[in-house]
Formats: C-alpha cells, sequence, structure tokens
C-alpha cells in the first residue's frame, strides 16, 4: 500500500455474500459438539458426556489443550457399531453411572449428542429420567445434574453449539428462588485473560455478577502441592440464580445471548444483548449500559484507563495503521469486533469471514449496519466461510496488509510473507495468548501493541522501511 | 496375582483384565491384558476413532493428495492441525483439509450430490491435484451414501484424476485401529498394481509403517541411498498416491509399525509373493539390527557395515554421553501401541532407562506379547488405560518422565513430571541413529530442568529446596 495514494471519488462496494462453493477447504469452525463441551468445561464439578464416537470428544480435548495449554476432562460414550444398529441409550446410562461412582465430587454431567445419535435418534431426555432412577437406586441421595445438549454435528458450527448448549444449560439448571441482585454476564467464547478484564470492570463499577460461565480457571496453576486446579468456575448455585438476577448482559449476539432470551421468556429477567465489547466504542457501550441498569456511576478509574488506552492508540494509529488493508477471520462476534476496532484505529477491515453459518441472519446485524455507513473502500464480507476464500485471493493477488484472524489459518500468512496476529480461538501457535485480554480497553492495547510488533517485525525482517524505527 | 485392579477401578473391576504386573514367577503367555475390546463409557479413555485412525495416521499423510472428508466440518477440522509429518514439498499434507460439510438437508435428502459438487470443487480449486482420498464419517455411512458410485461417476467424467475410497466411520471397531485395517485392505485390493514405475535399482523395498514424524522418513531415506536401495513406495511418509499403486514391484516389504500397516504387507505376501521383513527403526541395536537384515536379505552385507560403523563412529559418543546422565532414570509409555515394544528395551540397552509403565491405546494383544516379552519386570502394561489409572499408575512407579500427547502432558505437567511429546516427538526426528540422539537430547532436557525443583517448593517454607549444583551441563 503506497503512503501517497490518491484518493478518488469512486462509490465504495460492500458485499455481504456466503461463500460461492458447497465443500469447504480448510475449516475455519469445528462442529457443534465442541462448542457443547466447550460449554460444559465452564461449569464446576462438570465432566461433560460426549454421546458420539470417541474422536469427537479426543480430538476437541486435543483442541482445548492446544490452546489453553490445559487438560480438560471430557468423557464418551464410546458408541460403537452395536449401538449405530440397535441405539446407543444405554452407552449414556453405563456412561453416567461409571462417571457417578468413580467421581465422588461430580455434580453436573452435560450429556451432547454428535451427528452419529442425532441420526440413530437416541431419546436423551428419556434416557436421563432412566439415568436418574438408576442414580436413585444405585447411590440414594447422591445430588447429580444431567443436562441434554442436542449438538448435531451437521447444523451449524461450534459457535452455535456453544450457544445452543448454554441455552440448554440455562433451561435445565435456572430456578426460581430469592432475588439475587446479581447481573448475569454471557461472556461469549472469550479468554481466561478476558474474563479477568470483564471482573475487572464490574469490580470498579461495583456491581455483582454471575460470570457464565467463570472460565478464570483455564488458566491455571503448576502448585507446591501438586493440586490440579484446571477447571470451570460457575457452580450449581450459579445456574440455578441465573432465574434470579436483576437482569442478563449478553456480550454478543451469537454466543450466549440465546440463553439471556430464554431467562427473559422463561423467568421474566430482563436481557440485554449487545455487541462484543472489541474496541473502545463497544466497551463504552458496555459501561454506559451497565450503569444505566444498575444506576452506578462510571467511577474516575476507568476514565483513566480509557486515557491510557487512547494515548497508546494514539501513538499508531495514523503513522503505522492508516491506510493498511486487514483481512479478519474467525467467530462471527469477534470479526465483526475486530472491524469495528480497525476503524477506530485507522486500519481498514477490507475482506471479513464469518465463521459460522447462520445465512442471512448476518445481514441484520447492526455492526454491518454501522460498517456500511463508514467504510469508505472496497469491503467483502463471507458468511459460511471457509479459509479458502482468504487463501485464494490472496493468490489471485489482492493485497492485505495485515491477517487478523486464528491459527488454522496461520500457513496463508507464513507463505505469502503477510504480518499476522493470532486472535481467537484457537490460537495455539503463539504462547499465552489466553492469558492476554482482546476485549475492554486493555485488550485494544494488547491488540494494537501486537498489532504493531508484528508489523515493526515484518518491516525489519523484509527490509521495508524499517529506518523509520531509528527513531520514534 | 500379575492382574491388578487398581483402587480407582473398583467400580468398573472389568478393568483388571486389562492391567498387568509383570512378576517372575508368571508365564506371560497365560496372562496378558485383554486388548482391542470396546471401551467403557465414561471412563475418559484415551481412544480416537476409526475414522481417524485411516484419515489422520495414514491417508492424510500423503504429499500429492486431496483429503476429502464426506461429513460434517468437525471431522475434517479435528484432523487438521494435530500432527507434525512435513513433506518435501512445501508441506501439502499439513496445510490443508476438505470437508463436504454436511448440512441438515444432506442427512435428510442424501449427501451423494453434495460430494460431487466438492469433488469438482476441490479439483478445480487445486488444477495441480490429480489424486484424491475420500472418506466417508459417521452419518454419511449412517445414512447409506453410495459413495463409491460418485467417486466412480466423477472418475468417468475426469480422467486424468484417480479417487480411493475409504470407508470407515468413527464408530466402527473400538478405536483408532480398526481404520489402520480398512485403509490397508481397501488399497491392496483396488489400487495395488494400476500403475508401475521405473525400476532403478536391482534392489528394491517398500517402506511400510513410517509417517515422517518430524523427518523420520527423510533421515531413513539417506541409508536407503547410502546402500543403493530404491525405495518404491513410503506407507506413507513423505508419500505419493502413485507410488503405492506400484507396491507390487518391491523386492522386500520392510515394515516397522506393524500395527498401523502389517495388514498390507501380509497381503503383498500372499497376493505379489513379497516377503515381509519386520524391523525397528528406533534405537542403535535396532537399527543396526534392521539394517543388517535388509542388506542381507539382498545380499550388500558389507555396504551395511560400512554404514553402521560411519554411524556409530558420528553418533554414539553423543549417545553415550546422554546414557551416562540419564541411567536409571525412570519412563512410563502412554502412547498408541508399537511404541511400546519399539522403545521398551531400545531406551534401556541404548539410554540406561527403565521404563516403568506403558499404555496402549489401540495395541491388539499381539502388541502385548510383543512388549511383554521385550518389558522389564516389575513395569505394569496397561490396555486402554483412563485418567484415574494414570493417576493411580504414577503414584506406583514415579516416573521421572512420560511419553505421551499434549493434552496428558499438561496434566502430568500440574504433577511435576515433564512430558515429552510421544506421537509428534518434540525436537526429532527420532528414528535411525541421529534419530535416536535426538531423543536421548530430548529426555536430558525434559529430566535436568530447574523448573521442576523450583516447581517443589513453597515459598512459605523456611527451608528453601536447594537446587543441584551443575544441573545441566552442555553435551
Amino acid at each position: 500500500m503506497s503512503m501517497c495514494e490518491i484518493a478518488t471519488a469512486k462509490v465504495p462496494e460492500i458485499k455481504v455474500a456466503p461463500k460461492e462453493r458447497g465443500g469447504i477447504i480448510n475449516p475455519m469452525y469445528d462442529c457443534q459438539p465442541t462448542g457443547g463441551q466447550y460449554a460444559g468445561i465452564g461449569i464446576k464439578d462438570s465432566i461433560p458426556l460426549v454421546h458420539g464416537g470417541q474422536g469427537c470428544s479426543m480430538f476437541v480435548r486435543l483442541l482445548f489443550a492446544q490452546h489453553f495449554k490445559e487438560n480438560f476432562d471430557i468423557a464418551s460414550t464410546s458408541l460403537h457399531e452395536d449401538s449405530a444398529v440397535f441405539g446407543g441409550h444405554k452407552r449414556i446410562e453405563e456412561g453416567v453411572m461409571v462417571l457417578a461412582k468413580r467421581y465422588p465430587d461430580l455434580r453436573v454431567i452435560p450429556i451432547i449428542t454428535t451427528c452419529s445419535t442425532e441420526v440413530i435418534g437416541d431419546d436423551v431426555e428419556g434416557t436421563i429420567k432412566k439415568c436418574y432412577q438408576a442414580l436413585a437406586d444405585e447411590l440414594p441421595g447422591r445430588e447429580l445434574h444431567l443436562i441434554p445438549i442436542h449438538a448435531p454435528s451437521f447444523k451449524g458450527s461450534h459457535v452455535t453449539g456453544y450457544d445452543e448448549a448454554m441455552k440448554a444449560i440455562v433451561k435445565t439448571m435456572a430456578k426460581k428462588g430469592e432475588p439475587t441482585g446479581k447481573l448475569n454476564v454471557f461472556t461469549g467464547w472469550i479468554n481466561p485473560g478476558d474474563l479477568k478484564e470483564l471482573k475487572h470492570y464490574f469490580a470498579e463499577m461495583g456491581v455483582a455478577a454471575n460470570f457464565l460461565m467463570d472460565i478464570e480457571d483455564f488458566d491455571s496453576p503448576m502448585l507446591p502441592n501438586k493440586a490440579i486446579e484446571t477447571h470451570g468456575r460457575t457452580t450449581v448455585e450459579d445456574l440455578q440464580n441465573t432465574a434470579n438476577a436483576a437482569a442478563s448482559l449478553a456480550l454478543g449476539r451469537y454466543e450466549g445471548a440465546s440463553a439471556a432470551e430464554l431467562l427473559k421468556k422463561e423467568h421474566e429477567v430482563p436481557s440485554h444483548v449487545m455487541n462484543a465489547p472489541y474496541g473502545i466504542g463497544n466497551t463504552d457501550a458496555m459501561l454506559r449500559r451497565l450503569s444505566e441498569i444498575t444506576g452506578k456511576e462510571i467511577p474516575e478509574s476507568l476514565v483513566r484507563e480509557r486515557g491510557i488506552a487512547l494515548d497508546a492508540l494514539a501513538d499508531l494509529a495514523h503513522m503505522f495503521f492508516a491506510n493498511k488493508k486487514v483481512a479478519i477471520y474467525g467467530h462471527p462476534d469477534l470479526v465483526l469486533g475486530l472491524a469495528q476496532f480497525c476503524m477506530e484505529v485507522e486500519l481498514e477491515p477490507a475482506l471479513l469471514l464469518l465463521g459460522d453459518d447462520k445465512g442471512g441472519r448476518y445481514k441484520k446485524d447492526p455492526r454491518i449496519a454501522e460498517l456500511k455507513k463508514h467504510v469508505h473502500w472496497d469491503m467483502e464480507i463471507i458468511h459460511n466461510a471457509d479459509l479458502w476464500e482468504l487463501e485464494k485471493r490472496v493468490k489471485e493477488g489482492v493485497e492485505y496488509d495485515l491477517i487478523l484472524g486464528h491459527s488454522k489459518g496461520r500457513y496463508i500468512a507464513i507463505d505469502a510473507g503477510i504480518p499476522m496476529v493470532r486472535v481467537g480461538f484457537p490460537t495455539f501457535d503463539r504462547a499465552g495468548l489466553y492469558r492476554k485480554p482482546t476485549i475492554g480497553y486493555r485488550g485494544a492495547i494488547e491488540l494494537a501493541e501486537n498489532i504493531a510488533n508484528t508489523l515493526f517485525a515484518h518491516m525489519e525482517y523484509t527490509h521495508d522501511r524499517e529506518w523509520i524505527l531509528n527513531t520514534w | 496375582m500379575p492382574m491388578v485392579l487398581l483402587e480407582c477401578d473398583k467400580d468398573i473391576p472389568e478393568r483388571q483384565r486389562h492391567i498387568f504386573l509383570k512378576t517372575p514367577e508368571d508365564d506371560v503367555r497365560e496372562c496378558l491384558p485383554i486388548a482391542n475390546v470396546p471401551t467403557i463409557p465414561g471412563s475418559l479413555s484415551e481412544r480416537g476413532c476409526a475414522f481417524c485412525g485411516a484419515k489422520l495416521v495414514i491417508g492424510g499423510v500423503l504429499k500429492d493428495t486431496i483429503q476429502m472428508i464426506h461429513g460434517p466440518v468437525g471431522c475434517a477440522y479435528d484432523t487438521w492441525h494435530t500432527k507434525r509429518y512435513p513433506s518435501d514439498n512445501g508441506h501439502f499434507p499439513l496445510k490443508y483439509v476438505w470437508s463436504t460439510d454436511m448440512k441438515e438437508q444432506h442427512i435428510v435428502f442424501g449427501g451423494e450430490k453434495r460430494l460431487e459438487q466438492s469433488i469438482h470443487e476441490a479439483f478445480d480449486e487445486m488444477p495441480d491435484v490429480k489424486r484424491m482420498i475420500v472418506y466417508t464419517t459417521c452419518p454419511t455411512a449412517l445414512i447409506g451414501d453410495d459413495v463409491k458410485a460418485v467417486v466412480k461417476k466423477v472418475m468417468k467424467e475426469r480422467p486424468d484424476v484417480d479417487i480411493f475410497t475409504v470407508e470407515c466411520p468413527g464408530f466402527s471397531g473400538v478405536s483408532q485401529s480398526k481404520g489402520h485395517h480398512v485403509l490397508n485392505i481397501g488399497w491392496i485390493n483396488e489400487k495395488v498394481g494400476t500403475a508401475e514405475k521405473e525400476i532403478t535399482s536391482e534392489y528394491t523395498i517398500n517402506f511400510i509403517g513410517d509417517y515422517n514424524i518430524q523427518g523420520d522418513t527423510f533421515l531413513l531415506q539417506k541409508y536407503w541411498d547410502r546402500l543403493g536401495i530404491q525405495v518404491i513406495s513410503h506407507f506413507t511418509g513423505n508419500g505419493t498416491y502413485d507410488d503405492l499403486r506400484c507396491m507390487h514391484q518391491a523386492k522386500l516389504n520392510v515394515v516397522n509399525c506393524a500395527r498401523s500397516a502389517g495388514y498390507i504387507a501380509n497381503e503383498l505376501k500372499k497376493r505379489h509373493g513379497i516377503p515381509r521383513l519386520d524391523i525397528d527403526t528406533w534405537g542403535f541395536n535396532y537399527m543396526a539390527e534392521g539394517i543388517r537384515k535388509v542388506c542381507a536379505f539382498f545380499g550388500i552385507e558389507e555396504r551395511g557395515e560400512e554404514l553402521i560403523a560411519d554411524e556409530y563412529a558420528k553418533w554414539k559418543p553423543q549417545l553415550d554421553w546422554y546414557k551416562e546422565r540419564l541411567l536409571g532414570k525412570k519412563m512410563a509409555i502412554w502412547t498408541g501401541g508399537p511404541r511400546l515394544w519399539h522403545w521398551t528395551k531400545s531406551v534401556e540397552d541404548d539410554m540406561g532407562i527403565e521404563v516403568v509403565a506403558m499404555s496402549s491405546k489401540f495395541g491388539h494383544e499381539e502388541d502385548f506379547e510383543k512388549v511383554v516379552a521385550r518389558g522389564r519386570e516389575g513395569t505394569y502394561y496397561i490396555d486402554d488405560a483412563n485418567e484415574l489409572e494414570f493417576f493411580e499408575i504414577i503414584d506406583l512407579v514415579k516416573p521421572d518422565v512420560i511419553f505421551t500427547g499434549p493434552r496428558v502432558g499438561e496434566l502430568v505437567k500440574k504433577l511435576h513430571i515433564p512430558y515429552i511429546n510421544g506421537h509428534a516427538y518434540h525436537n526429532g526426528p527420532y528414528m535411525g541413529f541421529e534419530g535416536f540422539v535426538n531423543m536421548a537430547r530430548d529426555i536430558y532436557n525434559a529430566t535436568h530442568n530447574p523448573l521442576a525443583y523450583l516447581a517443589g517448593q513453597d515459598i512459605r517454607d523456611p527451608t528453601p529446596l536447594v537446587m543441584p549444583e551443575r544441573l545441566r551441563e552442555v553435551a
């Protein structure tokens, strides 16, 4: 991108469309059971039981281990041929009893279906009734919550699987009782670093929250006593109390919003569905809404934090970021949020690949409407996308100055020599990203500085005006 | 009793038949662990599925072949970015995976049209690639798509392409092992003998059951080149589709991984009269023995001895440096199956390491026969171990290092035990003479890590733990 390109009066073209091919070359999203499992491990004293072939849980456990560099306990019903013929419900019953007996502290078993067991048509709800009977007979007095989660792999993606699972968990567990005065916060699919950032805002605002799910310990320590503390922190009681909250805040439109809407419908908990808080404007909106809901003032400390972020971004935007074309891919809430963030720092989002499959639903997303208002260059938004959409454009000569996305697309950047900042899920080829925030003001700083340092390293490696940084 | 019922298994006592403690009194043949049987639901086993045994382990390694997975997107996503098999053409197998992305309407109305469309798209998008393997998955098998008919139609329309079909849904068999078998037998039935390649040496082999993990194949290829042996096909490390069609042209099948690829070697013997020679490629003694056997077959013993002597001169002093420092270290191996018997004696002989516990995900009884024969007394031999068993076994044997996958590696890290990637290696290759020095170096670095001492320290303890002097030395 030339720094002295002359602006023309051409009307920008903004295209929103699904990818044209039917098949996928290099998927940017996994299937629904993965989302179900991610929701399930966020619960304390929970081991999800995946009802399907063994690969459906084994590889997902590996995926989580790659991203978080931690182990998570997930069980399988180990479906085999006989179940495909005669039904697999007995495998669920056996799996539940084996887990109940061998893990005495276990309180929750989310039971997650897959494509095979949905095609076979196993009656999960009916089987759960039988399981409760068996538990009462064999382990009287044992409290165990079994949550049916339907996650056929031939629908949606791991993003919809997460959304469906959050809804199913809340539907099964929410129980009307005394008002807690707390806010339900559906965080969306975020990292431990993001959750810490959210907790910080709520503490600064003096607002009590029930974080769904509390995944802070997905970054867990090596301790002298060798204790293993890698697990969700959201308890059975937290889940039950979602019905008794003052309101629900869904930070994202596709990752937990359905659960907030369900609580509104079934338990009259007011629901606030917002943009995921990527970038300054979205974070501002979140804090303002928080203030409106609770009547609490936004404290001076957050005004200062916001100012520090702006101070950092201002050093980078018009000098280093302006006129740079960006390709972004990943979860829809993340991609649209990052595009908004790009607009704030003069980066120019040119290609957005939404990793999910919701057909035309994205066309109604207010973030896309907003982008359309402000973008003055050509922009493509492809939904139901795969990573070949990006690779193909790069191979055909479309120039991008920066790629923002998860590790599965790493070779596009490596082979084409395009600077790339890892963001989203999974980011296994960079160290420790799960520990850092991407949301909020601090997330904006992390992102911008990571982008800047990546661009700087690229300038040095390619001897491209690296001398600019000789003095900065 | 040599078969052990662990405390954590008291509610699933059938697990006793899967866990064997070798003692001097017992007749090994009487009491091998039961293997290759269904897993107990909810036991937190380590097993994968048959589909991954075919795609991820064998077919997906090929460097010139589109891997078309007919099913929902997850089966493709999950068997991508989980292996370390580079190739000499820019790592094609690591970079790409293909899915027909089955949706609900395809489940209801059938997925054949979607498959046909996806195959054409794949060839259109990558016009230089002319070979493909199509895999079925759980749902496409359940709805009964006629994949072979679709493939036949496409091959008729595109005479320059060749496509192989693997019908091996995830629920078939009890583990990955079923997928190995289906791919092996399918390939010999349909593809071996359908192409011929130029023969450049009177000594020709197929090298079977090596998947070029971190360049194993590249390293061994140097030996074959030096010996003047032409490798007709690599099954499948850095291999090509068409080379595998020429397997019938070799004079000898040299087999490393007998579990994943012994089937095709047996069939090549039966149908084409090509002898099967099993060798071990990990370890100095084993590698030397393997080279000697191959050379003896061709009557080129002298070349073999020269190679071995040169390699020993170059690498043995380095190995011995590590051996001196690894003597008596205790190791556990929790991998797929064959590496148990490939490694237990080689690390003992070459590095002085004691293997104290071994678990196999998908090994069969013949794997246990081998490993129990080669392994030590006082060692646990486990089939399809689960997580609680791992914890209990660790308490019993207290290993200094564990060879296993990255997820279990993260788990044992919390117990202050270092792990080394037993599937994909830490910094390999590990095969051959040079490779085994790499493996020794990785074990040394893992077991001489200052962090293990720091992790054991509670900062509230008034008496700080003293780190050993010169914990690490320079090799």
